[in-house]
């Protein structure tokens, strides 16, 4: 009795729009500004992020990313300026080698599709709008993390 | 009132002898007392305690419970009201900004199933899905994150197991973890959760012996498992149990050092949760000590510290909690206690060992000292006595 009831009620919410809830750590001095570019210039994205802004990509805890799974965000973008340009020299340099250790953690969660590291420099308004898109767009495919 | 039941009966068994207090091990390195604690509660003071954040404090070492007349188990005192602490948003101080435990609350999620790969397994290890015996691995892939070496007491352990079995070793792509921290961190809901998976992943696998070489898994799965779910009653068993068996029964033995190579001083830290933590009649302290007895007659030397068997030192840090200076200084001291006996410290809790090669980084006086897993030592020690001259064996 209790499964169809369970199953029932995930008809329910698959019938209602999925709108994922995406966390996007973007840093002050590049991924910011590219992600104001694309406001400015009116590229259309999907309103399915939240922007937390953090000084430098390096900041971003990999703590911060499982506390948002844990919290149930459907996914996290954390973004930067491109190797080379950090505003600190190399925050974005450790950044790279740590989520790619924290990538070998996700995938054995399958967590995997649902992280993803991008560097975008402030002129890049256009690939910041088109990452959110298609990114939103694989959360959709992939569903809500807590479907039950 | 949050300490009710059981634990009430035990504090009401208390009558202030403070011999919890004199033993505490985090009394030596901060004001700690847990006969005070204990009092105050009696008389009331109980909100006050959980407001002030204390308990979070306390190691669980449960040196306390070995000293008590009356066998008050601070220690699960403390757990339960932990878990009140943590619905109060008093929120301890996790090491690591709680990462390990994230990852744990994460798994908990009953729609997570994790994928665990296999490219670790030793090669000419046959592994399986469904079979008789079961090695439970734990977190150490999830430590490789940022230890290292954390990996080889898992391939180690099943090396051995591999060697002396002749059977495919079962290991489960879905394991979860074993929820460890997360109890001792009062974080319950979670945990039962964990071992709901776990439990129903054992039943599939049609196991009917689970062997660790992780001390807290051990005595997670040996003792709060069942304790909190009837049906769990499939057998559990720690490597140094297996191989104290292995010898008994004449399975092994271990192979002669070669003369020339120098002679290896050991010692061997009791872990808290293979010791305090596990009811006297496991015995667990003679058994790991025959082994070594064992290693001794092939030329290992072994020396005992100060302080040994149940009055052992803690390392500092249990279930990722109480990471400080202070904690540090508690490891130091048990390092150089270490260090005065042997040069290699033997423990069989991937945790003490992670934390101890922690304090070697940064603390170059102990850095001469080599922390050593059980399985990563007999490895290579190891070898199987072949089934026909058992039987001679046991005819004579
Ligand atoms: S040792 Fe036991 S009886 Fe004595 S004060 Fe501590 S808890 Fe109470
Ligand atoms: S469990 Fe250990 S740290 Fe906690 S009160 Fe007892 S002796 Fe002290
Ligand atoms: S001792 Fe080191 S490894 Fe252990 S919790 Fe503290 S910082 Fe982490
Ligand atoms: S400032 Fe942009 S990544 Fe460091």
């Amino acid at each position: 009795m209790k499964i169809v009831e369970k199953s029932d009620k995930k008809q329910v919410k698959k019938d209602r729009e999925f709108k994922p809830n995406i966390v996007c750590f973007c840093c002050n001095w590049c991924s910011y500004a590219g992600a104001d570019l694309a406001g400015v210039s009116r590229f259309q994205y999907p309103a399915s992020i939240r922007i937390i802004r953090v000084m430098c990509s390096g900041r971003v805890e990999p703590a911060f990313i499982l506390k948002s799974f844990k919290d149930n965000v459907d996914g996290v973008l954390v973004t930067g300026c491109h190797i080379g340009d950090c505003h600190y020299i190399s925050g974005n340099e450790f950044t790279k080698d740590r989520f790619e250790r924290l990538m070998k953690i996700l995938k054995y969660l399958g967590l995997k599709d649902r992280f993803r590291l991008e560097w975008i420099s402030a002129s890049e308004g256009k690939k910041f709008a088109e990452l959110v898109t298609t990114f939103t767009n694989q959360i959709k495919k992939l569903g809500p993390l807590n479907n039950i | 009132m949050i300490i009710k039941g059981k634990l009430r009966e035990y504090l009401n068994n208390c009558y202030q002898c403070a011999m919890c207090s004199g033993i505490c091990q985090m009394g030596r390195i901060q004001k700690y007392t847990p006969s005070r604690i204990i009092q105050l509660i009696i008389e009331g003071f109980e909100d006050r305690i959980v407001e002030s954040g204390m308990l979070w404090d306390c190691l669980t070492c449960n040196s306390c419970l070995e000293k008590c007349p009356y066998e008050v188990n601070f220690a699960e005192i403390v757990r339960d009201a932990r878990n009140k602490m943590l619905d109060a948003g008093i929120m301890p101080k996790i090491a690591h900004k709680g990462f390990y435990t994230l990852l744990s609350e994460i798994m908990s999620k009953e729609n997570i199933t994790p994928e665990k790969t296999f490219e670790w397994v030793p090669s000419g290890c046959e592994v399986s899905e469904k079979g008789n015996i079961l090695y439970f691995v734990g977190c150490a892939p999830l430590f490789s994150y940022e230890f290292d070496e954390s990996m080889n007491n898992a391939v180690d352990t099943l090396k051995i197991l591999c060697k002396i079995e002749n059977e495919p070793i079962v290991l489960l792509k879905d394991e979860k973890c074993c929820g460890h921290d997360l109890l001792w961190q009062g974080k319950i809901e979670a945990f039962k959760k964990l071992a709901i998976h776990n439990i129903k992943s054992f039943e599939r696998s049609g196991a009917s012996l689970i062997i660790t070489s992780c001390a807290e898994g051990y005595r997670t799965l040996k003792i709060d498992y069942p304790s909190m779910f009837e049906n769990f009653n499939v057998k559990v068993k720690h490597l140094v149990e297996y191989l104290y068996e292995k010898l008994k029964e004449n399975k092994i033995k271990f192979k002669k050092e070669k003369k020339n190579t120098k002679i290896l001083k050991l010692t061997y830290h009791d872990p808290c949760r293979l010791s305090r933590f596990l009811p006297k009649s496991f015995n667990i302290y003679e058994k790991i000590r025959y082994i070594f007895k064992e290693l001794e007659k092939v030329g290992y030397v072994y020396n005992e510290m100060v302080h040994n068997k149940s009055n052992s030192l803690c390392c500092g840090v249990s279930c990722w909690l109480n990471c400080s200076d202070k904690a540090k200084a508690l490891r130091y001291h048990r390092m150089l206690e270490a260090k005065d006996v042997a040069d290699n410290l033997v423990t069989t809790c991937p945790k003490c060992e992670i934390h101890f090669r922690c304090l070697q980084n940064d603390t170059e006086t102990v850095q001469d000292i080599n922390v050593i897993d059980l399985s990563n030592l007999l490895e290579n020690v190891i070898e199987v006595i072949p089934s026909q001259q058992n039987k001679e064996v046991s005819k004579k």
